[in-house]
């Protein structure tokens, strides 16, 4: 039309969302738990930065990761550590495992009607010293499990950890028993060869990879030597312990 | 519902040391109903090529026929079997043929391809609905359950594997794959070609 | 004379594009007697438009680049618009993306800073907090559904430490050692990351601002909503400094020579 107008209104509404790629993973061991993800961050085929963490340590025994938006994940975990901050201030001890895991639910049903678009895999030490991972989906569903992967590569993580993890479609010979947990040292073995497959095959994920291992109180890094350079940030050396380990992935 | 998805089913092909193998489920499916835990989406082609054929069942028939007269026509001109990498560019040619009415089919090639020098050595190679060709070095995939089956595949296998451990591995990513799919499994088919002899085997799945 | 720009008309009719002012929105039907039968009406689509702004890291600082240019739809209509804006003494922010909201923005910041200097502890905010700031605003404003309508970089250095960071319309947020908004992502960005990375700490002065100006020549080649001129901010430990407008060099004599472009031959 002449005068700018449209014989046939368009509608177009604001979108508040998106998604912005990238992996992450967690595995429980008897001890022991391992939260990693890449830190690739992309926005369409654009990759917006190459290091944007997506796992947090929120406690010297819980570490959150975040997948989806990105805004969404940023402010979730900003207010998880807000509520976990309080907890610390009116009870003086942290908040245990499993009840940062309800939280988790209930901050999360709590925008019911307007979801954080965010995928969380929440890990670490129970209060019995057991390795935990609990893994949750937008509206706040979550459950305990001992492996999870979420994100763009999730399809293609979660069936080679049904393999590696739970043993899936492998039997032994008869008489023959499997230990019931994995080892420190192939659960990262693991964490690191899914990842650099996903890399391989999925676009929206790569430049780095932020392994963080959560340890029981009173036991020993062993395991832990078989990566290079991990990074203490344990707060308390007295109880659970938390470490870092970083890699690169391909950045293509 | 996209139509590749109508009825489920996926294929998988793996390159090992002087052997080949390629496996499929077995589902037949509309839509999420369960019609069929017997059907074959591979083929033989000849004594040393088998075809997969996952995506609409209508079209796997069809497709079936089409090569098998395609085949038997080159067989007959030409007086000697069809190699894999001609068949290859056979099943991409009549996919084209169709390029805007496409079967809906993503057909996967395994083979063993005659050498100059009289030996053999493995092929394979997958297309798109519309012919467009792949020939990897390493496993092609195709299917409803393809992002798990490149997933599991790029985890489990390795170079310059032996017959008995190619079919380990294709097995278990078929396997591990089609149980995170809910239009694929109720069981698998596997083949294994080695230059003189074709082992294939039907393993058990979950039948979920 | 009706002053409300939507009203004037469109310049062109062509397909819509998501870095720009297209379509303009409309204005409720004259026929149409009660104003809040649809409810309250948000910005659904920007309307007099920045295109990009480039951000590199640098040995002694960052440096940051926009064009003077704020475009009405296709038409080039302010061509002298400020879109580097400093704030505070260490910090300065980049606009793309609508200018009224950005207007905004830099009320709301100089509110801030004039609250943080009545207080007189002589504690500023940096380009950290002010980014911190932006992107809660930003972020709160989209889950109104309302939001700024702008990509923003955020640049500053302060206690010795170089900061880059992004933050747009939805509240997504970034860091990297070289940033781009808008087309710039796509035009500018290969070539700066090829220029930059690796180099962050050596680059001098002289060296990223080349960087820049021939990024921002490739954009003013390609980028239909651009202007060659610009304007370049630097934050280094003597603080924020704007440069005055400057013109790109530009070279037109190949365009003679190409077919459907110069004069037609044949």
């Amino acid at each position: 039309m002449p005068d700018g107008s449209y014989a046939h209104p368009q509608q177009r509404q604001f979108n508040p969302y998106t998604e912005n790629g990238g992996t992450i993973l967690a595995i429980a061991g008897a001890d022991f738990t391992v939260i990693a993800g890449d830190t690739r961050q992309s926005e369409g085929y654009s990759i917006q930065t190459r290091y944007a963490p997506k796992v947090f340590r929120l406690t010297d025994r819980a570490v959150l990761a975040v997948n989806g938006f990105a805004a969404d994940g940023n402010m979730f975990v900003k207010k998880v550590k807000q509520r976990l901050e309080w907890y610390r201030h009116a009870h003086a001890k942290d908040m245990p495992l499993r009840a940062i895991a309800r939280l988790i639910q209930t901050m999360l049903y709590a925008q019911r009607f307007f979801p954080y678009y965010v995928y969380n895999i929440l890990g670490g030490i129970e209060e019995d010293g057991s390795g935990a991972v609990y893994s949750f989906d937008p509206v706040g569903s979550y459950e305990r499990e001992a492996c999870r992967a979420a994100g763009a590569a999730q399809s293609l993580v979660q069936p080679f950890l049904d393999n590696q993890i739970y043993f899936k479609n492998q039997q032994l010979p008869p008489g023959q028993t499997r230990p019931l947990h994995l080892s420190l040292s192939d659960v990262l073995s693991i964490v690191i060869d899914s990842f650099t497959s996903a890399t391989e095959r999925h676009i929206e994920v790569g430049d780095g990879l932020e392994i963080y291992v959560v340890l029981a109180k009173g036991r020993g890094p062993q395991g832990l030597e078989a990566v290079r350079g991990a990074q203490e940030l344990t707060t308390n050396a007295e109880g659970d312990r938390v470490f870092i380990v970083r890699r690169e992935l391909k950045k293509d | 519902m996209s139509i590749m998805e109508y009825n489920g089913g996926s294929v998988i092909a793996m390159v090992g040391k002087n052997c080949v193998a390629i496996a499929s489920d077995l589902r037949l499916g509309v839509q999420s109903l369960g019609i069929a835990s017997n059907f074959q989406k591979i083929f033989p082609v000849t004594d040393r090529i088998f075809v997969g054929l996952p995506g609409l069942a209508t079209d796997v028939t069809t497709l079936h026929e089409q090569f098998r007269y395609r085949v038997n026509m080159y067989t007959i001109k030409e007086e000697r079997e069809i190699e894999p990498e001609t068949f290859a560019a056979l099943v991409s040619s009549t996919l084209y043929e169709r390029r805007f009415g496409p079967y809906f089919i993503e057909p996967v090639i395994a083979g063993m391809q005659r050498t100059p020098s009289g030996s053999y050595k493995p092929f394979i190679a997958a297309t798109d609905l519309i012919g467009c060709l792949n020939f990897a070095k390493d496993f092609v995939v195709a299917g409803t359950a393809s992002d798990k089956l490149f997933g599991v595949a790029e985890g489990l296998w390795e170079e310059d594997l032996g017959p008995e451990d190619l079919f380990e591995t294709i097995s278990q990513t078929m396997l591990n794959a089609v149980d995170r799919d809910t239009n694929s499994g109720w069981g698998v088919v596997v083949h294994l070609l080695t230059k003189d002899k074709v082992i294939t085997r039907t393993l058990k799945g979950r039948m979920d | 004379m009706d002053h409300f720009p939507t009203s004037w008309g469109r310049p062109r009719t062509e397909a819509y594009d998501a870095y720009n002012t297209f379509p303009l929105h409309q204005r409720p039907n004259p026929g149409h007697k009660d104003a809040f039968a649809e409810g309250v009406q948000r910005t659904q689509q920007p309307i007099v438009t920045g295109t990009s702004v480039l951000g590199i890291l640098y040995k002694d600082g960052i440096m940051l680049v926009a064009d003077t240019l704020a475009s009405y739809g296709s038409l080039a209509r302010f061509k002298s618009i400020q879109r580097l804006h400093p704030v505070g003494s260490s910090t300065v922010i980049g606009a793309s993306g609508d200018m009224s909201d950005f207007q905004y923005l830099q009320t709301l910041l100089e509110e801030l800073i004039i609250e943080e200097f009545a207080e007189a502890d002589k504690h500023e905010l940096g380009p950290a907090e002010i980014h911190e700031y932006l992107s809660r605003i930003m972020y709160g404003r989209r889950s109104k559904m309302n939001p700024l309508w702008n990509s923003l970089l955020v640049a500053g250095k302060k206690d010795g430490k170089r900061f880059l960071a992004y933050v747009d319309l939805l509240g997504t947020t970034y860091s990297a050692s070289t940033i781009a908004t808008g087309y710039g992502a796509y035009i500018a960005l290969p070539l700066l990351r090829t220029a930059v990375e690796g180099k962050e700490d050596t680059l001098t002065e002289e060296e990223a601002r080349k960087i820049l100006e021939d990024a921002m020549r490739v954009l003013f080649y390609r980028d239909a909503r651009s202007l060659d001129k610009y304007q370049i901010a630097i934050v280094n430990d003597e603080g924020v400094t704007i440069s005055e407008p400057k013109k790109i060099e530009t070279e037109w004599g190949f365009a003679e020579g190409i077919r459907g472009y110069g004069a037609q031959i044949q």
